[in-house]
């Protein structure tokens, strides 16, 4: 664990990054207490630049509403929406490629068919009529993403799963008797974990951008100011008020760039054979 | 296996995969809310009962569900994609239309990406560790963390409004009746920006890929041996590491190849571009059951396609197999 | 004895500017979104009138007095009881496809066509007993009784005249020459290339000598309307009809070098919006909470800041702009504190109440944002509802809602536009035109029908004057505001918007000052 901190720590992109997801994380929680008035109240007059009210330090938007209360707000939709979204995509693709990398056969054909199936969907595609057909709210939302996020995770598990299943600990585990269940998640899983905690690092990001693009086109949750919201909401009035588009895709470069940079760093940490050979 | 049998197979399950895929998105886009008589009826800004019906009878949506299902998965069979009553036009015909103006923007990109994704990858695995490796990699990480569509909304101010350079939509000037060389210009003209943004992604993508894997290959004993043995860097670099290390980066272009058609639609919206995204994502507003279907299927079949002709590439390149 | 209500030669004199009219030139307006279709007859929406208004046309216009004008009928006069109306037709009017136009087209076009296919139309012609053509250029109405708006429904959109020798006879929709529509106007259908743009050429048969002066006109499908501003900034279109961009735009392209830009146009239209209030469940059946809900809204504000001071806060069921319209109503200013009263009277039990945006762009949708605020200001538990068009009109026709954002058209006189939202017999499920809100009141239908047929203009004021009290003491609906879409185009585009339905019938008139 030391070592794994200790290589972590090396990569001064990863810690740059931990430092930046830890600050979003932190305007998330506090929101309420940073900013306790609804981001939706209109406060000002509309279109205060930046820098030039007190108290309104990025300015209003198209209605009056303060720019950095709906930018902290949306930093919780955000974190939420990629947290879940991924997790519930882990959920369906690490059993499923588990299953099929371990038992092989019939349930890994059936499984890698079910996986190609959704994989030739285009996914933006199935994303926008999922939530057309389910009517976009913060939970259809988070579910649309999942469904179109979790065929990568089922397809590294199978393939860690599959090279992990021939060496010998998983042998001795079966002449000591355990049961074939009990050897996948109890043995083999846990050594591929590696892998896929870098996988869902990178998930987090794209869910936090699909959502944002749901968002712009006007396909997100009307009740939840998001970042993805406030740039679409921006977009046509992008001449006269070009700051309101740019401050929140900032907030989501920012965002996406700690959580690849982390992804990366835990690449480095976890994979240390490779991080020898001077990557 | 030979290879003709594996085609074959793989055809065989292609055929099934998109049946199944017909089949699916069939009842999902009906599980939307609203139909197009309704669509239509609202945007005529007056209706009554008998107004929709006809409408309804028009397209076919006063029959049940499983008799509507059966019509389209008959005429799929036969290359008939039915009917867009929103447009006016088969479906076939209408997509047919609009895809040459997809393709055109995803295969620019595409190839745009690939090229300059693999060039910068290997100026940054040469330069590794050094001040211009930093530079590239934090460039691409850059690049693969910006929203697509935000980074076409600054393209368009930067320039478009601002600077002038490119048309900040569309296809090409309409009316003016351009030909031959004046064409192709205004055709580019109006490319540069779309394409561009399409392309910064998946740019990032390939020189990641192509950096690291050029690094893992320059570590591998076959690359040491060919040192010991004495030969040129640059003929190692070209015989041995390139064609090594190209593989990975060959298999995921061949797998983002399946997404040429589909994968454009927020490009497509934003820059007003008439391809086969915006196509989709109008139909699914209009609740154009046939033609988002038709998209639906398309872009299905052009990611198979792609798949196995990856799959076949892959086999010829590779040694091992 | 007849009336002769012959059009006066001094509104056609008004029309025509000082300067000489310089023909020729290409002309590109926006039209958005893509209509889905070029055959008036068949489809009534927005785009699509924008475009065929060049390319149909009907007995009448209407200046923006809503006086009518002669279009293809260039005189007419009615009986002294109001049941007999005679048009003359112009002479020497060809279809574009050459062959010669006659009063049988007319009485096919209303009495067969239309009749199947124009529900609003059909509405009308209950009150119609016959339509003959006694000869090539003469029709002759002849009414069950009295119609007070009979005049007003000669507009190209509610009576476009289509050619018999093409769809006698046929399957209306079906017809492959819907595709190539053919009309009588000043402009020819050319091509379409979808998802493009839509190219009309003169017709240069037209029966009136020098019009059109334009050589063509392109008609622009952009389908974003931050690039529609821009492509006007370009210098790529020439015209921007109202509703084209967001009104946050329309200031800094007005303040452009050499632009325009007018309010009128829309007064036969005068779109009026409004939130429907479910009357049947929920809080908003109870009279008092949509009364605290006209006092909480700030109209005043959305109109400043949502619509840059463009448009009028409606007061009534009618529009200022349309006939027989009365400011003798309560009036509901902006009131948080009596909406918290009446709430607190009415005994609101904090029940959320769901507001349906109109899914037609960020304006709208600012807008519901606003009216939740508003709402959320006086107590009431509000949530948003996400849609799009199909889920909009669907969620309307089902009564799945309980607040509703809507905008319907007024076509100049109550009877044709207001009606149709009030009466009881237009309760029904599956549109989202008609009595949507479910108000039921015997004693306003009874009005309504009285108003409808009744002698004179100054009976029905009588009538409406009343209607309009009861109905703004009910508050079925919530009333919002008379929307001015304002028209932007280069100032050398003259003539553009001389009619009430402005550049849906304008082309005609148009020339460029080069």
């Amino acid at each position: 664990m030391i070592d794994f901190l200790k290589r972590f720590s090396r990569n001064r992109g990863a810690l740059f990054g931990m430092i930046i997801l830890i600050v979003v994380i932190l305007l998330a929680v506090f929101a309420p207490l940073i900013y306790p008035e609804s981001p939706w109240k209109m406060v000002q007059r509309p279109f205060l630049p930046p820098f030039s009210t007190e108290g309104l330090p990025l300015g209003t938007d198209t209605l009056g509403r303060d720019v950095a209360a709906g930018l902290v707000h949306g930093a919780r939709v955000s974190l939420i929406v990629g947290l879940v979204s991924t997790l519930v995509a882990l959920l369906i693709g690490v059993p499923l490629g588990a299953f099929a990398g371990f038992y092989g056969g019939l349930v890994d054909d059936g499984a890698m068919r079910f996986t190609e199936f959704f994989q030739t969907i285009p996914n933006f595609a199935l994303a926008i009529v999922l939530v057309a057909i389910m009517e976009p709210t913060l939970p259809t939302i988070t579910l649309a993403i999942a469904i179109v996020s979790w065929p990568p995770v089922a397809r590294l598990v199978r393939a860690e799963v599959l090279s992990l299943r021939k060496r010998e600990f998983v042998d001795a585990a079966r002449l000591a008797g355990l049961s074939n269940l009990r050897i996948l998640f109890g043995h083999v899983l846990p050594n591929a974990m590696s892998p896929i905690i870098v996988m869902a690092s990178l998930m987090v990001a794209t869910a936090i951008l699909l959502e944002s693009s749901l968002s712009f086109l006007g396909l997100g949750d009307p009740n939840i100011m998001s970042w993805g919201y406030m740039i679409g909401a921006a977009r046509t009035v992008i001449r006269t008020a070009w700051w309101l588009s740019f401050i929140p895709g900032v907030a989501i470069l920012l965002t996406v760039l700690s959580l690849n940079l982390i992804g990366e760093g835990l690449n480095d940490a976890l994979n240390p054979r490779l991080a020898r050979k001077g990557r | 296996m030979t290879l003709a049998a594996a085609i074959l197979g793989r055809l065989a399950k292609a055929a099934i995969t998109l049946l199944l895929i017909v089949i699916l998105n069939f009842f999902l886009i009906h599980a939307a809310p609203g139909d197009p008589a309704m669509v239509m009826a609202g945007e005529a800004g007056a209706a009554d009962e008998q107004f929709i019906q006809q409408l309804r009878e028009q397209f076919g949506l006063d029959q049940p569900l499983y008799v509507q299902f059966w019509n389209y998965v008959s005429g799929v069979l036969q290359l008939d994609l039915g009917y867009s009553y929103r447009q006016q036009m088969p479906v076939l015909e209408l997509i047919l239309d609009r895809l040459p103006a997809t393709l055109l923007l995803t295969l620019t990109a595409f190839c745009m990406s690939l090229l300059l994704g693999i060039a910068f990858g290997l100026a940054a695995a040469a330069r590794q560790g050094k001040m211009g490796d930093s530079a590239i990699t934090s460039m691409a990480l850059l690049f693969y963390a910006t929203p697509l569509f935000w980074v076409a909304l600054m393209a368009v101010v930067l320039f478009s409004v601002k600077l002038g350079w490119f048309p900040a939509f569309g296809y090409e000037t309409v009316g003016a009746g351009y030909t031959g060389l004046d064409l192709v210009l205004d055709r580019l003209k109006h490319l540069f920006l779309p394409a561009l943004t399409l392309g910064l992604f998946f740019m990032a993508v390939y020189l990641r890929m192509t950096r690291s894997s050029v690094l893992e290959v320059s570590q591998m004993d076959f690359v040491k041996t060919a040192r010991a043995k004495g030969l040129g860097e640059g003929t190692i670099r070209r015989r041995h590491i390139l064609r090594n290390a190209l593989l990975p980066v060959v298999t995921l272009a061949g797998l983002q190849a399946g997404q040429l058609v589909g994968g454009a639609v927020l490009t497509e919206t934003v820059f007003a571009w008439p391809g086969i995204g915006r196509l989709m994502f109008e139909s699914l507003t209009a609740r154009d059951y046939n033609t988002l279907l038709g998209v639906f299927l398309v872009s299905a079949a052009m990611v198979i396609a792609f798949n196995i002709i990856t799959d076949i590439v892959y086999r010829l390149i590779d040694p091992r197999i | 004895m007849k009336k002769l209500l012959t059009a006066s030669v001094l509104s056609l004199g008004l029309a025509m500017p000082a300067a000489a009219q310089q023909a020729g030139g290409r002309l590109d307006i926006v039209v958005q979104p893509e209509p889905p279709s070029l055959m008036l007859g068949l489809v009534q929406n927005g785009p699509t009138q924008l475009v065929a208004g060049d390319i149909y046309e009907s007995l009448l216009r209407y200046d923006t007095d809503l006086e009518p004008q002669p279009s293809l009928a260039k005189s007419w006069e009615a009986s002294d009881d109001g049941l007999t109306y005679t048009f003359t037709l112009h002479d020497g009017v060809t279809w574009h496809d050459g062959e010669p136009f006659t009063a049988e087209d007319v009485v096919f076009s209303v009495d067969t066509f239309l009749r199947e296919t124009h529900p609003r139309l059909r509405v009308s012609l209950e009150h119609v007993e016959s339509v003959t053509a006694p000869d090539d250029t003469t029709v002759v109405f002849k009414l069950k009784n009295p119609f007070g708006p009979f005049m007003g429904i000669f507009e190209v959109g509610t009576m476009p005249i289509v050619p018999k020798h093409i769809y006698e006879g046929t399957d209306f929709a079906n017809n492959p020459a819907n595709n190539t529509p053919i009309g009588t106007g000043p402009f020819k259908f050319e091509e379409w290339e979808k998802g493009s743009y839509i190219h009309l050429v003169k017709n240069e048969d037209y029966y009136l000598e020098d019009k059109p002066y334009l050589d063509e006109v392109y008609y622009r499908v952009i389908p974003d309307a931050a690039s529609r501003a821009v492509a006007f900034e370009n210098g790529e279109v020439d015209v921007l009809p109202g509703g084209s961009i967001e009104n946050w735009d329309v200031k800094r392209l007005t303040e452009m070098e050499d632009v325009c830009s007018t309010g009128k146009g829309w007064e036969y239209f005068a779109p009026h919006a409004m939130a429907w209030m479910n009357n049947r469940e929920g809080p908003t059946s109870d009279k008092l909470f949509r009364k605290a809900v006209m006092y909480a809204m700030d109209r005043e504000f959305v109109k400043d800041v949502i619509w840059n001071g463009f448009g009028t806060v409606a007061t009534s069921p009618v529009s200022s702009k349309t006939n027989f319209y009365t400011d003798d109503t309560i009036m509901y200013d902006h009131n948080p504190d009596k909406a918290k009263e009446l709430l607190e009277e009415m005994g609101y039990d904090g029940e959320t109440v769901r507001i349906l945006p109109l899914p037609y762009g960020e304006t709208w949708q600012r807008w519901a944002e606003a009216m939740k605020q508003n709402l959320e200001e006086v107590g009431i538990n509000v949530e948003m509802v996400a849609t799009d068009v199909a889920g909009w009109n669907q969620k309307q026709a089902e009564w799945d809602f309980d607040i509703a954002f809507t905008y319907l058209y007024q076509y100049g006189d109550p009877a044709l536009g207001v009606a149709r939202s009030y009466l009881s017999s237009n309760i029904a499920k599956g549109s989202p035109w008609n009595n949507v809100a479910g108000y039921e009141n015997p004693e306003i239908d009874a009005m309504f029908e009285e108003a409808a047929v009744a002698a004179s203009a100054e009976e029905r004021q009588e009538i409406y004057t009343e209607i309009q009290k009861t109905l703004v003491d009910d508050v079925p609906v919530a009333w919002l505001l008379e929307i001015e879409f304002p028209t932007i185009y280069r100032c050398n585009v003259k003539n553009l918007v001389t009619t009430a339905i402005g550049v849906n019938d304008g082309t005609r008139d148009v020339w460029i000052e080069q």
